[in-house]
């Protein structure tokens, strides 16, 4: 990749002295957030202060409705009497700021909102029946509310005990708030009578410190504020991120070829990466300087009150957490650029590029609100997924929780999505799209086994899309029937259908050679040895990603059923998968990557696609190990029928290690060694008697 | 010596879901010398456009070849466009940087020694006669002005290929001619030029060879005189019109045109 760092630093100069040349840049980006975000925050502080006030300053009306009024105002004037006696009394709001008022359909009164409340004096069966009590002429609009001496003390209904109902209109907010108030000094009216009634009969303590529950946080404070912060901390960043970069991005590319400047770029003697690489720092630059800018912008809003944080933000993260967090954000902000600038791209207009923002801004935001999820640990699938996994990295380090090799991996892997993106991108100015709305080259006019190597990525995307739709209906169904839909359904089906799409012969692309006789030998070494090695590599994975036993037991149950015969367990389990996905993975995909990719890589990418097609974290490891291997065989002895041998076997002495319950994960560290040694035999022998796969690119170019 | 631009059986297919494939290119061959202007005559849609991308490497050929100071369009794009000054239609200039600062940054990014580019920026700048609104932005310049600008970005690392697509298209009458004049200046400088146009009295004023080019084909190749000559007819526009008259009657043109000018075609 040919990156010179003069030339990049040439084009970032020269495009961020034309961002900060754009007005519209300017005020879209940076000045319309300084000035709108106090406004709003100012704003919905005053409103919500101002509500607060008036709700407070009130006096609610409230009607008695039913026979028996006289408890209901007896108990209304002891409140008033109380308050009225109170410190809290001469304080707005702080006294019985409630009128009584006559009228003969109380509950009718309250729909019209006449007034703001309704009480009632019921004999009560118990909680069930109340809105069954209320007349029939009242409607639906009127919302009953549980009886205040439940709900404010919890205390147990008992059948006949009489119970006042607060009837009010939730729609309201007068009448909400006054329902509340008055349940509040009732209920504390109430707790104060028990409680005179308990003193004057000689109960030694007060009732509310009967059976007293405390609860006692050995989380500190600064823990406690850091988990607050981490939960929306990446989330809110992200916004701000791809909110600052989208103008930015959208200029860069597509604005630009609107305008023709991109074609007289191409037309120099830069490359696209260069220009790409430039490109991309300008977002990324912008993108963090909005960012920071709101940042401060917030902060002040706490330092002067107008946003209420609880929590401790100072204490949570002091500088040497920010310098970690911002180095943990970094990736995410470079992964937000790269994805914006690809959408520039990828539009042929300006206004192409801003309709497909705001979709692609929400889905984008989805990852950052893991730290939201309940009891979502790094140690789990999680840590795959880019930007959800530094969210999480991000909250467990405000919390005071270093899960290095996690934090690490998690870096890595966005950073690795960023990386991947931006090269995506480089590719994607390459194309002759960029420039012309819709042009194919001689490949895609021909088509044929050269469109399906450009193009086998994309179906292996399509048909492991598939198999998680279809797993997901078939999941729980008996094994012998989802193995014959994933194998022979999804997988046998899709490489019929591609061989005949893009006419393929199927003994070339299926490599459905006879191999040397002493590869047979090797193959014998290798599956011992293989299985021993990979039982090795699942152990020492289990030092980052440990894997419940819980969860292998569920699935060894699920894919070896008791009530299967051995004899079509092996069928099922062990000569299906080998002749299918074999014919799947070492062949088709193998034949489609084949010139894409140097050997090593090949072998590596053929194996991990076979691990995610495993659809399950514990078994990615070690399926991608075994697909490694096979594809390496596959590719030294030119054949597919040692693969085939491998994975039955493979798949058949993990069968009888269930069946005779062999202590696999128990062994001692030299049987896994001896494992090594065997397949390194294996591979040896492999490599004596090679027969190269035709068409693949030379170990050195 | 290497031959500045050399074209040979160049051609460009694109896919349309509607009508299936299209030959934008079938089969050009040609050669540019140097100190030539060698012109590209075709209506528009006859795959001039398409040709000149292919050589400023921003579209890949379907099949043939296509060199650029001996470096191949496909293998080696970023030695091409070194050697490639490329102004169109189509290309503009960034209107937020001055003038000055256009011509610095092309400068620098087309490999310009750093200590060099405000010394030759300079000598641009009073060459071309914009040195009133050097220091304006380009938004603020009217089409005349831009004009200059934009061949003085395409001519600042002084390549020895430049490429003119329908260069004077939008251009006042004034201003067209001011272009023509530049273009016959770098010519005499050593220049090897490729100029295409649908407007036959710029190709009659500024080729030294005319290529004829419809519905992807060149149908004739030579000089405007030998063109005079073999057609019988005396304005360019006649004898455009007697090649695509012919073209129309008989699409290939190995067997429509004179042998001479096959010859003359080809550069041999």
């Amino acid at each position: 990749m040919n990156l010179n760092l003069s030339t990049v630093g040439t084009l970032f100069r020269t495009e961020m002295r034309m961002v900060l040349r754009d007005r519209r840049m300017i005020i879209a980006s940076i000045v319309l957030p300084l000035l709108i975000t106090p406004l709003m925050f100012l704003g919905s502080n005053w409103s919500l202060k101002k509500r607060e006030q008036t709700l407070r300053q009130m006096t609610y009306k409230y009607a008695i409705n039913g026979a028996n009024a006289a408890p209901v105002r007896a108990l209304a004037t002891t409140t008033r009497e109380r308050l009225a006696g109170s410190e809290k009394a001469n304080e707005k709001g702080g006294g019985f700021n409630f009128e009584e008022v006559k009228c003969d359909d109380p509950l009718a009164a309250l729909s019209k909102g006449e007034i703001h409340l309704v009480l009632e004096w019921s004999n009560s069966d118990g909680p069930g029946t109340q809105t069954e009590a209320k007349p029939p002429a009242v409607t639906g609009k009127n919302k009953p509310t549980r009886p205040w001496s439940e709900t404010a003390q919890g205390e147990p209904q008992f059948a006949g005990a009489p119970v006042i109902r607060l009837v009010y209109r939730a729609d309201r907010d007068e009448s909400a708030a006054a329902s509340s108030r008055m349940h509040q000094v009732l209920g504390d009216t109430r707790d104060a009578q028990r409680a005179n009634l308990l003193k004057i009969h000689q109960f030694p303590v007060s009732p509310a410190d009967v059976a007293a529950v405390t609860a006692v946080g050995l989380a500190s404070e600064r823990q406690v504020a850091g988990v607050a912060l981490g939960r929306m901390l990446t989330l809110f960043l992200l916004l701000f991120v791809l909110t600052g970069g989208a103008i930015v991005a959208t200029d860069s590319l597509a604005g630009e070829k609107e305008r023709g400047t991109l074609e007289t770029l191409l037309t120099t003697a830069v490359s696209r990466v260069e220009i790409l690489a430039a490109k991309h720092l300008v977002v990324l630059a912008v993108a963090l300087l909005v960012t920071l800018i709101q940042t401060a912008n917030l902060l002040l809003y706490v330092s002067f009150k107008l946003l209420p944080v609880t929590a401790n933000l100072a204490a949570a993260a002091p500088p040497h957490i920010v310098m970690l967090l911002f180095v943990i954000f970094l990736p995410v902000a470079a992964l937000a650029s790269s994805v914006l600038l690809l959408i520039s791209g990828h539009a042929r207009s300006y206004k192409e590029a801003q309709t497909y923002f705001l979709p692609v801004m929400l889905l984008g935001l989805l990852p950052a609100l893991a730290p939201v999820l309940p009891g979502l640990s790094l140690r789990s699938a999680i840590v795959l997924l880019p930007v959800a996994n530094l969210a999480l990295a991000a909250k467990d380090i405000l919390a005071g929780i270093f899960d290095w090799p996690m934090i690490i991996l998690s870096w890595l892997i966005t950073a690795g999505a960023a990386v991947w993106i931006t090269r995506v991108g480089a590719r994607f100015l390459s194309t002759e799209k960029l420039i012309t709305a819709e042009e194919s080259d001689a490949v895609d006019i021909a088509g044929g086994p050269a469109l399906f190597e450009r193009r086998v990525l994309r179906w292996f995307a399509l048909l492991w899309a598939a198999l998680l739709l279809v797993s997901n209906y078939t999941g729980e169904a008996d094994v012998r029937l989802q193995v014959s839909i994933n194998l022979i359904g999804l997988f046998f089906g899709a490489t019929l259908l591609l061989l005949r799409l893009y006419h393929m012969d199927p003994r070339v692309v299926l490599a459905l050679r006879a191999p040397k006789p002493a590869v047979w030998l090797g193959t014998l070494f290798a599956v011992p040895g293989g299985l021993l090695a990979g039982l090795g590599m699942s152990r020492l994975s289990d030092f980052f990603l440990p894997v419940s036993t819980r969860i292998t037991e569920s699935f060894s149950e699920s894919i070896f059923p008791a009530d299967i015969s051995s004899a079509q367990l092996l069928f099922f389990i062990a000569v299906m998968p080998a002749v299918f996905e074999e014919i799947t993975f070492r062949g088709l995909l193998l034949h489609g990557l084949r010139r894409r990719l140097h050997p090593a890589a090949l072998a590596l990418v053929v194996g991990l696609v076979f691990g995610i097609f495993h659809m399950a974290l514990f078994r990615f490891i070690p399926t991608a190990c075994l697909g490694i291997m096979l594809a390496a065989v596959t590719m030294l002895t030119g054949s597919i029928f040692p693969a085939m041998l491998w994975h039955g076997l493979n798949n058949a002495a993990g069968l009888l290690a269930f069946h005779l319950q062999l202590p696999e994960n128990d062994l001692e560290p030299t049987c896994y060694l001896a494992g090594v040694g065997m397949l390194a035999a294996a591979f040896w022998i492999f490599w004596r008697n090679r027969t190269p796969y035709p068409g693949l690119r030379p170990w050195r170019s | 010596m290497i031959t500045p631009v050399s074209v040979q059986n160049l051609a460009k297919a694109f896919h349309d879901e509607g009508r299936g494939e299209i030959r934008a290119v079938d089969g050009i061959s040609f050669e540019c010398r140097p100190g030539e202007i060698f012109g590209l005559l075709g209506a528009n849609g006859a795959g001039k456009t398409t040709t000149l991308r292919i050589l400023a490497t921003i579209l890949k050929p379907t099949s043939g070849t296509a060199s650029l100071m001996g470096h191949d369009v496909a293998k080696d794009p970023e030695a091409v466009r070194r050697n490639l000054g490329f102004s169109s239609s189509t290309t503009a200039l960034y209107p937020r940087l001055t003038a000055r600062e256009t011509l610095d940054f092309f400068a620098r990014i087309n490999g310009c020694p750093p200590k060099d580019v405000p010394a030759r920026v300079q000598r641009l700048i009073e060459r071309f006669g914009i040195g009133d609104y050097a220091d304006a932005r380009v938004d603020k310049l009217s089409q005349g002005m831009k004009q200059k600008v934009s061949i003085a970005r395409t001519v600042v690392h002084d390549p020895p290929v430049l490429i003119f697509d329908e260069p004077t298209v939008g251009l006042d009458v004034l201003n067209a001619i001011e272009m023509q004049k530049v273009i016959a200046q770098l010519r005499d400088e050593g220049k090897s030029i490729i100029f295409s146009t649908h407007i036959m009295s710029e190709a009659e004023k500024l080729c030294d060879r005319i290529a004829i080019i419809h519905r992807g084909k060149i149908h004739a190749c030579d000089t405007l005189a030998n063109l005079r000559t073999a057609t019988g007819q005396h304005y360019l526009e006649d004898i455009f019109v007697f090649f695509v008259q012919r073209a129309i009657q008989s699409p290939n043109p190995s067997n429509a045109m004179p042998a001479a000018i096959s010859e003359a075609g080809t550069g041999a």
